[in-house]
This record gives structure tokens, C-alpha cells and sequence, in this order.
């Protein structure tokens, strides 16, 4: 799809200083829609939508938020620390409300593969299928994801 | 090829002057001349135009706290402005109830001074001041906790009540290229006016806890203010339930320290909540404050003890070590400090322990 108006202005939010320090398209050169339509492709490639992807990291948040901050053992591998810092985060896209600092971090005990996402990261990924830019500093690779979490068609 | 290296630099001219004619613009159509603020009807200062309120006024010495740089995106930098200060921009709504966007509060970074203000502050601000300091000692308490004293050289005082909170001054390195301010309670006595300690555990990737953990050595200059906050005991005389996690042990600690000093006789019990024995800290100081205080218990409980740990006390979640120790808090208040989701699940239990909401009384680190 071709890149509008509008995603230029979303893509100036994701731009560092805009509303995080780092920006979400770490050191990628692309336009907002090739970024979206990569990471679409991906997704399909692995047989996922972006809804269920979200609905997994929901549900590991939930799980983790039960260790009220400390690490917690979940499923058989994983184990998980849900913490938080100072503020909230705007979405990028204009969509009401705000998403608190809260970093999700789960290690999978099996593979030492370890993934941190943000309750901003399951609001982009579930509504809007971004991902964030390549090397951004939270970027979540689809492909990634699906491994360390377990997350099948 | 000479026609695409043509159109190339055409497009380069071209975002050259886009660029330029931008920074024109900002110096012919910012107003940069003085402006007044006029604090609570009663204090007057003078300003250069154009400049977010919060540093205008942090330029004055009047520091309102402020926990994100000035992104907007702590919310933390309220005052109400009465006059002057324009439409309410979209940054700024979420962060602001119905009632207060009725009354004119906004937030003090994404307000800009572009005509002379009327604003209402807290008046305990005014008392808020602007400290050098030197750091005296950095010491492991665990794995990712540090203890930094900081002993003031200008002012050489601190007045804080136990409970409250400075903000330091992150100066420019590798993680920032601008001074950012992070928030921290006093784990210190407010008897030692001339020093403060503060508990600082280390976020991955943290700008802040970074430069604490990885950057900061002992002699190092450190610039604070403050101090901010309403947290801290009330006068009620009723029985206290102290619960804290990790660094949240800071402000209880320091009430501690003062209700040991001054020998409060109020009964009162402390939970700790860790994960495992390497997460534990300070609690030999703990022991000391049980045989000053008669009325003191200190209950530190492990969520996931190692084998190694010999763990002989509370285990579990610290909810459940909250539930399983009080059976009725209706009489009781209780001071919380820690994670958020902590803060949340223990709010729950004390509550269906018959505590009173209003004698609930919580820092949250978000």
C-alpha cells in the first residue's frame, strides 16, 4: 500500500524526542506502510495474525502481573517479571488514552531466549500491526516472538 | 545518471531551505520578550517568552516536580494557570480529569509562555530548593539495588519529613544528551539534615539508574531538588502495617529510623516482600529498630527462595503473607511502597481485611 499523508504524520510521532527518547523506528530507513507491510507478511508467513500475537502477549502479561513485580514461573518455560516505571505513552497512531510504563520481560528457561515488551507494544501490535522499526529498542520481530513464546497457528 | 544526480540535488536545495525558512520562522514568530508570572497572587517573576512554564519557572527556582524531562508524559507537573496560557493541547487531556481541565489545570511542560500567566501552585513548593551535592559513599545493598549518601555542600541543609522524595539531576552522557530529572525517595533519618540516602534499584536501560549504577563514583558533584511529596505518617495514633518491595524499602525505612529515634510507641508491622535471600537488604538495621521498638515487628517475606537460601521464614507472594498475618484491619492504617501491581493486590487484601480506603496510604513507582 502506498504511504498517505497520514502516515507521515504517524511516522513523525514514532520519530525519537516525538514521544520516547529513543523514537519506534530505530535505525529503519523505510516508510511507515513498508515497515506495516513487511511485518504483515511476516506475521501470515507464520500462519499468525496480529490479533492472536497481541492476545498471547495479554495473556502473558496477566500471568506475570501475578508475581506483583517479582519473577513468576509460567507454563513450564517461561518465566516472567512484569515492572514498572514512572509515566504513561501516548499511541503513536492518535488513538485515545494512555499506556503505562510497564516492561513485560520473559525468558524462555528452555532456549535462554528472552523478549520485553510494553502494554504500548500489545496496543500497537493488536490494533495496528506495528512492530516498531528495525533495532528500534523495543522492536518485537514476529519471528522472534513466535519462538521464545511459544505462540502456533 | 547526470539528470538523476540533478534531481538529487535539486531535492537537496530544496530541504536545505525547507530547513532553513523553518528556523527563520522560529526566530521571527517565537516571541521571545520578558514576560511575567504572576505565582498564587502573591510573588511576581519575570521570564523570557516562548519557553515551556515548567523550565521558565525551574530557571526562577521554583521547581514544580516533574519525573520525565518535560515529555509529557508523566503527568506529574500540574499547576493551575488562571490567565494566560491558551487552549488545552492534545499532550495534555489525557492526563487531566474533567473537573481539573474545568478549573485550568494543566500541565506546566506543554504550556509555553507566550503571554504574561496567572498561575496557582502548591505552597509547599515554594520551600522546594536546588541543592549541590557530593556523593559520600555508594554501596551495594543487593544484585541491582545500590545505596548512594549524598552529602549537601550548597545549601549545606536539607529540611524533609521522612516519606518524601528529591529529584537528581542526570547530567549529559551516553543514555542522554539533554539534564533529565529522575524522582527518589529519602531512605534517610530526616535528623541528618546535612545528608540524605536514597535506594536506587537498577532499571535495564534506565537513564537514571544507569548513570547511578554504571556512571557515578564517590566524590562526584550531584545536583537535587526538592523536597516534594505528602507522604509520610499521620498523628492518628492507630495501629500502622508497612509494606514495601525492593526499593519501596526507601521512605518506609526512613520513617522507620524516625519512629525509632523518637521512640513511637504506635504498634506497628513491616512487610517485606523479595523474591529470594539475595534480594533481601537492610535487615539486620531492621532487627536493631525490633529491639528499639518494642512495638515494631519486621516480616520479610520470600516469594521464591533458593534451595541455598535456608530459608526458614514467610514465604509466598507478600499478599498472601499480608493475609495470613492480620485478621482485622479496620482499626489499622497502612503505608505501601513499591511496584504498582504490588500496590494494587495489597490495597485488595486490606481492604477485605476491613481497612478503610482512606487509611490506605500508598507511593507508587508509575
Amino acid at each position: 500500500m502506498k504511504q498517505s499523508k497520514r502516515d507521515d504524520i504517524i511516522q513523525g510521532q514514532m520519530r525519537p524526542g516525538a514521544i520516547t527518547r529513543d523514537g519506534m523506528l530505530g535505525v529503519d530507513r523505510r516508510t511507515l506502510r513498508d515497515i506495516l507491510d513487511a511485518d504483515d507478511a511476516a506475521v501470515r508467513r507464520l500462519g499468525l495474525t496480529h490479533a492472536t500475537i497481541a492476545a498471547r502477549l495479554r495473556e502473558l502479561r496477566a500471568a506475570g502481573a501475578r508475581g506483583l513485580g517479582e519473577p513468576i514461573r509460567v507454563d513450564s518455560d517461561l518465566e516472567i517479571r512484569v515492572d514498572s516505571v514512572c509515566g504513561k505513552l501516548p499511541c503513536p497512531f492518535g488513538h485515545p488514552g494512555l499506556y503505562p510504563k510497564e516492561f513485560v520481560e520473559v525468558s524462555n528457561l528452555r532456549t535462554g531466549e528472552r523478549v520485553t515488551f510494553t502494554q504500548l507494544n500489545i496496543h500497537l501490535i493488536g490494533t495496528h500491526g506495528f512492530y516498531e522499526g528495525l533495532d528500534s529498542p523495543f522492536r518485537q520481530d514476529p519471528e522472534t516472538l513466535a519462538r521464545v513464546l511459544g505462540i502456533t497457528a | 545518471m547526470s539528470d538523476l544526480l540533478l534531481a538529487v540535488g535539486i531535492l537537496c536545495a530544496i530541504n536545505t531551505g525547507l530547513a532553513l525558512l523553518l528556523m527563520l520562522a522560529e526566530a521571527v514568530i517565537v516571541d521571545t520578550r520578558d514576560r511575567s508570572i504572576t505565582i498564587n497572587d502573591t510573588q511576581i517573576v519575570t521570564v523570557p517568552g516562548g519557553r515551556p512554564l515548567l523550565a521558565a519557572l525551574k530557571d526562577r527556582k521554583i521547581f514544580i516536580p516533574s519525573a520525565c524531562g518535560g515529555r509529557g508524559s508523566c503527568g506529574l507537573c500540574k499547576v493551575t494557570v488562571i490567565e494566560g496560557a491558551g487552549p488545552l493541547l492534545a499532550t495534555e487531556t489525557p492526563w487531566l480529569t474533567a473537573e481539573e481541565q474545568k478549573s485550568g489545570v494543566r500541565l506546566s511542560c506543554q504550556v509555553k509562555v507566550r503571554r504574561d500567566l496567572r498561575i496557582r501552585i502548591p505552597e509547599e513548593l515554594f520551600a522546594v530548593k536546588q541543592y549541590q551535592a557530593e556523593v559520600a559513599t555508594l554501596s551495594d545493598l543487593t544484585h541491582d539495588i545500590k545505596q548512594v549518601t549524598l552529602k549537601l555542600l550548597d545549601p549545606p541543609e536539607i529540611t524533609f519529613t521522612a516519606g518524601q522524595f528529591v529529584q537528581i539531576e542526570v547530567p549529559p552522557y551516553a543514555l542522554t544528551d539533554e539534564p533529565i530529572y529522575r524522582a527518589y525517595s529519602v531512605a534517610s533519618d530526616p535528623c541528618q539534615p546535612s545528608q540524605i540516602e536514597l535506594e536506587i534499584r537498577y532499571v535495564p536501560n534506565g537513564i537514571c539508574t544507569t548513570y547511578v549504577h554504571k556512571h557515578l563514583k564517590v566524590g562526584d558533584r550531584v545536583t537535587l531538588n526538592g523536597p516534594y511529596g505528602t507522604f509520610g505518617l499521620r498523628p492518628t495514633g492507630r495501629e500502622l502495617i508497612f509494606i514495601a518491595g525492593g526499593s519501596g524499602m526507601a521512605p518506609i525505612r526512613a520513617i522507620l529510623l524516625e519512629m525509632a529515634r523518637t521512640q513511637n510507641p504506635r504498634p506497628c508491622r513491616y512487610f517485606f516482600g523479595a523474591r529470594a535471600k539475595r534480594d533481601l537488604f537492610l535487615v539486620e538495621e531492621m532487627r536493631r529498630i525490633e529491639t528499639e521498638l518494642p512495638s515494631f515487628r519486621f516480616i520479610p517475606a520470600l516469594s521464591a527462595p533458593d534451595p541455598d537460601d535456608r530459608w526458614e521464614g514467610e514465604t509466598g507472594l507478600i499478599t498472601e503473607v499480608v493475609g495470613r498475618h492480620v485478621t482485622n484491619a479496620a482499626q489499622a492504617e497502612a503505608y505501601l511502597c513499591g511496584s504498582p501491581l504490588m500496590i494494587d493486590a495489597c490495597i485488595q487484601v486490606l481492604r477485605e481485611k476491613g481497612m478503610p480506603e482512606e487509611n490506605i496510604f500508598y507511593d507508587k513507582f508509575a
